[in-house]
C-alpha cells in the first residue's frame, strides 16, 4: 500500500479516543459538582456556613464575612456536614476526608485536628457534655473527647451514617440509613434499644413530648417511645421523608421529596397538609406561631402553624436543601449552586435583610 | 430526553434486578449488562455481517483493480472505493461502529450506577426522583458490596504484604476487551474502515482499562461481563476468528 495513503486517516480514532473520555467524564458525575449541600449552625452572633473547602463565619448584622477556615494542599477537604457548637464558643467541623477539627468560633483559630474516621462526616457532630459524637459514613459512630478529641468509644452500624445524632440525657438516638434508629448509652456507647422502621433514616430525630418522631424513605413519618423504641404510631406520606419534624407546641411539621408538607398532632392525626411546587428534604423551622420551610426549587414559604394560612412567600436562586434557622427575627436559607450561599430574611415580612456570598481567594 | 429514554429505565432495571437478585448490586450489573447485550443484539449482528462483507470485498478483483490503477492518486483511490462499497452496499465504517454504539449505553449506564448507589446525599436525593412507584424504596440505599469490592469505588484488591492495592478488575478489562476484540473482529484488509478496527483493537483495551481503573467498579464489572458475553455471542454463531487472537495488525496470519 502507498504509505501516503495512511497517514491522514488516522484522525478520526485519534480524536473518538481522546474525547471519549472527556465525554464520560463529563456525563458520568451527573448535573451537580456538589456531593451535598451546605450545613449551617448559628450561636445567634455568627453564622458558621460548611460548604465546599472551606467554613465560614458570617455575622448576622449584615452578612459580613467574620472569618473563614479554608485549609489547603494536605489538609483540603470538602465540607458539608453542619458544624457543632459547645458552651465555651468551640466550633467542630467534620470533613469528607474523616477528619474532626476544633475552631474558636470567634476568630476561626484551630484548637486541635484530628484524623477521625477515614470516612465522610456528613452529618453534623453532637455535644454530649464533655463528650463530641461524631457520626460517619464508614457506617461507625464515634465518641471523642471534647479538650482533644481523643476517642471514648465506638459504635458500628451496618449502613452509613448520615444523620446528627440527638442527645437526650443520658441517651443519644441515631438515626441511620440501615432502617434503624438505635438508642445508645451516652458515657458507654452501649445499646439501649434498637427498632428497625421501613426505610433508611436521613435526619436527626425530632422529640415531642416523650416520643421521637423519625422520618423514613419508607414513606412514613414513626413515633418511637423513647424509653424503648416501641412504636406509638406512624403517618403514611407520599414519598421519602428526609427532613425530620419540626415541633411547634403539640404540632410536628415535616415535608416529603415529592412536596407535600404535613401538620400532624401529637397523636399522629393530620391537622393539614399541603402539596408545593417543589421537592423537599429541609426540616421546617417554627418561631411564633409560624412555620419556615423551604423548596428544592428555590422556594421560601411562611405559614401559620395553626391553620396553613400564607404569611409570606419568596423565591431565590438555587437549590434549598438544607434546613432553614430562626435567629430572633431573622430566617437564614443556605441555598447549593445559587447567586448567594447565605440570604437572611426578615421573618415578619419575607424581607431580604441581606445576602452573604464568598468572594473568590 | 436523555432521562426518560435511558437513565430512568437503566436505574429501575438495575433496581428491580437488585430486588429480585437477593440485594446484590455485583449480580444487578451481570443480569442487565446480559439484558442490554440482549437488546442490541440484531444491530450487532448487522454489523458483524456487514463488516464480514467489507472484508469480503476488500479482497475481490474489483478492490485490488482499483488500488492498481490509482495507486499513485489516494483522492481518487477512495472515490472510487466508496463508489464500490455503495454500489455494493457497504458500510466501510462497519469494524468500529459496534463498539461507538456502546458509547451512550456505557455513559448512561455509568450514570445509572452512580446514581443508583448514591453515596453523597445529594445524590441519593436525585435518586429519588428517577425511582418509579413500582421500585420498593425499602431498598434504599443500596448495598454497594460484591465480592471483595466496594461498586461505587475505583476497585483495587489489598493483598497482606502488598503496599499497593492489585487493580485486578482493570486488568481483567484490558485482556478481556484485547480478546473480545482480537476474536470477533474479522481482518479487514487496508482500507479506511479496516484501519479504525485496527485502532480500536490496539486502544479500546487501554481506553476501557484506564475507565475500570479511574472510575466506579461497578463500571469495570460491565465492561467484563459485556466482553465475556460478546465472545460467547459470537462463539455461539460460529464466527469467531480465533486466528485474530495473536495477530495484533488485524491482518490475516
Amino acid at each position: 500500500m502507498n504509505p501516503q495513503t495512511r497517514r491522514p486517516r488516522r484522525g478520526a480514532p485519534w480524536l473518538i479516543i481522546l474525547l471519549l473520555p472527556l465525554l464520560l467524564a463529563a456525563c458520568a458525575g451527573g448535573a451537580s459538582p456538589s456531593s451535598s449541600w451546605p450545613g449551617v449552625a448559628t450561636d445567634g452572633e455568627l453564622a458558621y456556613i460548611a460548604y465546599g473547602p472551606a467554613i465560614y463565619a458570617v455575622s448576622l448584622v449584615d452578612g459580613r464575612e467574620a472569618w473563614r477556615f479554608h485549609p489547603e494542599g494536605d489538609a483540603a477537604s470538602q465540607f458539608y456536614a453542619p458544624p457543632a457548637l459547645d458552651e465555651e464558643g468551640i466550633l467542630y467541623v467534620g470533613s469528607y476526608d474523616g477528619d474532626l477539627t476544633a475552631l474558636e468560633a470567634s476568630s476561626g483559630t484551630i484548637v486541635w485536628t484530628k484524623e477521625l474516621t477515614g470516612g465522610r462526616i456528613v452529618g453534623g457532630p453532637a455535644v454530649a457534655g464533655d463528650l463530641l459524637i461524631v457520626p460517619s459514613s464508614n457506617r461507625t459512630l464515634y465518641a471523642v473527647r471534647r479538650e482533644n478529641g481523643q476517642n471514648v468509644w465506638t459504635f458500628q452500624s451496618d449502613r452509613p451514617l448520615w444523620a446528627t445524632p440527638l442527645v437526650d440525657g443520658d441517651l443519644i438516638f441515631l438515626a441511620g440509613l440501615d432502617h434503624s434508629m438505635y438508642a445508645l448509652d451516652r458515657q458507654s456507647g452501649e445499646l439501649v434499644w434498637q427498632q428497625e422502621l421501613e426505610g433508611a433514616l436521613a435526619d436527626q430525630p425530632a422529640s415531642l413530648n416523650g416520643l421521637l418522631l423519625a422520618g423514613t424513605f419508607g414513606h412514613s413519618l414513626n413515633a418511637l417511645d423513647k424509653s424503648n423504641g416501641e412504636i406509638a404510631w406512624s403517618v403514611e406520606t407520599s414519598d421519602w421523608v428526609w427532613g425530620n419534624p419540626a415541633v411547634n407546641e403539640t404540632t410536628a411539621l415535616f415535608g416529603d421529596v415529592s412536596g407535600v408538607l404535613y401538620a400532624v398532632d401529637e397523636a399522629g392525626n393530620s391537622v393539614w397538609d399541603v402539596t408545593l411546587d417543589g421537592q423537599i428534604a429541609a426540616s421546617p423551622a417554627t418561631s411564633n406561631g409560624a412555620v419556615y420551610f423551604v423548596t428544592e426549587a428555590g422556594n421560601v414559604l411562611a405559614r401559620q402553624v395553626s391553620d396553613n394560612s400564607p404569611l409570606w412567600e419568596q423565591t431565590i436562586d438555587g437549590q434549598l436543601l438544607t434546613d432553614p434557622i430562626v435567629v430572633d427575627a431573622t430566617l437564614l436559607v443556605a441555598a447549593l449552586n445559587g447567586e448567594a450561599l447565605l440570604t437572611a430574611f426578615n421573618t415578619e415580612s419575607g424581607a431580604i435583610r441581606w445576602t452573604y456570598q464568598p468572594a473568590e481567594e | 430526553m436523555w432521562d426518560l429514554l435511558v437513565l430512568d429505565p437503566m436505574i429501575n432495571g438495575l433496581l428491580f434486578a437488585y430486588d429480585l437478585l437477593g440485594n446484590n448490586f455485583g449480580l444487578s450489573i451481570i443480569v442487565v449488562t446480559a439484558l442490554i447485550r440482549l437488546i442490541t443484539l440484531p444491530l450487532t449482528y448487522q454489523q458483524q455481517r456487514s463488516t464480514q462483507k467489507m472484508q469480503e470485498l476488500q479482497q475481490s478483483k474489483r478492490a485490488k483493480d482499483i488500488e492498481r490503477k490509482f495507486k499513485d492518486d489516494r483522492t481518487k483511490q477512495q472515490e472510487a472505493m466508496l463508489k464500490l462499497y455503495r454500489e455494493e452496499g457497504v458500510n466501510p465504517f462497519a469494524g468500529c461502529l459496534p463498539l461507538l454504539i456502546q458509547f451512550p449505553i456505557i455513559i448512561g449506564l455509568y450514570q445509572a450506577l452512580i446514581r443508583s448507589l448514591a453515596d453523597a446525599p445529594l445524590q441519593l436525593f436525585e435518586l429519588a426522583g428517577h425511582m418509579y412507584d413500582a421500585i420498593p424504596s425499602s431498598l434504599i440505599p443500596l448495598n454497594s458490596q460484591f465480592l471483595w469490592m466496594d461498586l461505587s469505588q475505583p476497585e483495587r484488591l489489598f493483598i497482606p504484604g502488598i503496599p499497593i492495592g492489585i487493580p485486578v478488575l482493570t486488568i481483567l478489562v484490558v485482556i478481556t476487551t484485547y480478546l473480545s476484540t482480537k476474536l470477533t473482529t474479522p481482518p479487514t484488509g487496508e482500507g479506511q474502515g479496516a484501519q479504525m478496527t485496527q485502532m480500536m483493537g490496539l486502544y479500546m483495551p487501554l481506553l476501557l482499562g484506564y475507565f475500570a481503573y479511574t472510575f466506579a467498579a461497578g463500571l469495570a464489572l460491565y465492561f467484563v461481563t459485556s466482553n465475556v458475553l460478546q465472545v460467547v455471542q459470537y462463539a455461539a454463531t460460529g464466527k469467531i476468528d480465533w486466528r485474530g487472537l495473536l495477530n495484533i495488525t488485524g491482518k490475516k496470519a
